[in-house]
């Protein structure tokens, strides 16, 4: 992540788009072990079915996410979650995020930083 | 890092933006997945208010009823208010869980038969010993072993997914039971009323305030 030397972290290029990075922190918040639907995903997205299985497919070919069809009854589901190489991507992502913050010393731009990575956001269920 | 002009998936954020998005989107998904309080603890404290809050009017503190209800009236005020608490519970639970599978839909539908096999079994074996009784005592016999169940059942949730409120309010309901029972019936359907009934509602409208504010 880090520059040689110690310069500044280099930020992922297939996370740091803003939909995509939307895509991620949303999956990165299901538990490692469960899946979200298809459709559940695009609703709190808001993203349309087609943009959203673009960005998808972009995220699916660098290994970040796990895209599971199945069926309930006859209708077809498609079930998503990010792999574990997605969630180490994630939080090399946000870590590199918070360096190049503190580089760019205290300012309130950012607001206050909430967790460190993905690990720390559990989800009750 | 500057932000780049063109289609706007693919705008590139500033390191600020984009923490304010990750913690937008965090906070988002919790609002929309999570648990909502207000449709799992409200219809049960109204359900115990209302429900306990009969055997109190028909029991009174001292001995002497408050309002002449007859056993049967009691009962079938619980148990409807139940039902319906019930209803609200087991709808909310699908619609939280419906889109999202996996291994927490497992835990999710184990616990949930945890709460039947639990209701059922100590059913069987309170029905052995309440005919024995007098009908007070067979009235506080079914409220305390069902508040306890739950009491019960609250802290092994929250042991499971490490709510610390959960399990704290499963443990004093527990005392809060115990309590109860030493008092006599009167005493111990006015404090599941008041006390757990109203202690429902009132958690639910922390917990409610506590997700609208992160």
């Amino acid at each position: 992540m880090s520059l040689p030397g110690g310069g500044l972290p280099e930020l992922d290029p297939v996370i740091h788009a803003q939909a995509r990075l939307r895509v991620v922190t949303a999956l990165s918040t299901i538990p490692e072990g469960d899946q979200i639907s298809f459709p559940r995903l695009r609703d709190i997205l808001g993203m349309t079915g087609g943009n959203l299985s673009v960005h998808l497919g972009k995220l699916e070919d660098a290994g970040y996410v796990e895209i599971a069809k199945t069926h309930k009854g006859r209708t077809p589901v498609t079930y998503l979650a990010l792999t574990r190489r997605g969630r180490l991507a994630f939080d090399d992502y946000t870590t590199a995020i918070r360096a190049l913050l503190d580089a760019a010393g205290p300012g309130p731009a950012g607001g206050p930083p909430t967790g460190n990575g993905s690990s720390e956001m559990g989800q009750s269920t | 890092m500057r932000a780049v002009e063109g289609d706007d998936d693919e705008r590139v954020l500033s390191p600020e933006d984009s923490l304010r998005l990750i913690n937008d989107q965090r906070a988002e998904m919790n609002r929309r997945l999570g648990l909502n309080p207000l449709l799992f603890y409200v219809p049960w404290g109204v359900a115990w208010f209302v429900g306990f809050g009969a055997f109190f009017l028909r029991h009174g503190l001292s001995g002497e009823p408050y309002v002449d209800l007859s056993r049967g009236a009691s009962l079938t005020v619980l148990l409807v208010s139940i039902g319906v608490a019930l209803a609200f519970t087991g709808y909310a639970g699908w619609r939280q869980g419906h889109h999202v599978r996996g291994e927490s839909q497992d835990r999710g539908a184990m616990y949930g038969l945890t709460w039947s096999a639990a209701y059922i079994t100590m059913s069987f074996v309170a029905s052995r010993f309440v005919r024995h009784l007098p009908p007070d005592e067979a009235d506080l016999l079914w409220a305390s072993l069902s508040i306890w169940v739950v009491s019960i059942m609250l802290m092994a949730g929250g042991a499971v997914w490490r709510l610390r409120a959960m399990f704290a309010g499963g443990a004093a309901i527990a005392v809060v039971n115990a309590a109860g029972v030493a008092a006599g019936p009167g005493w111990h359907a006015l404090l599941m009323s008041v006390v757990v009934g109203g202690g429902y509602i009132v958690a639910a409208l922390v917990l409610r305030r506590r997700m609208a504010k992160a």
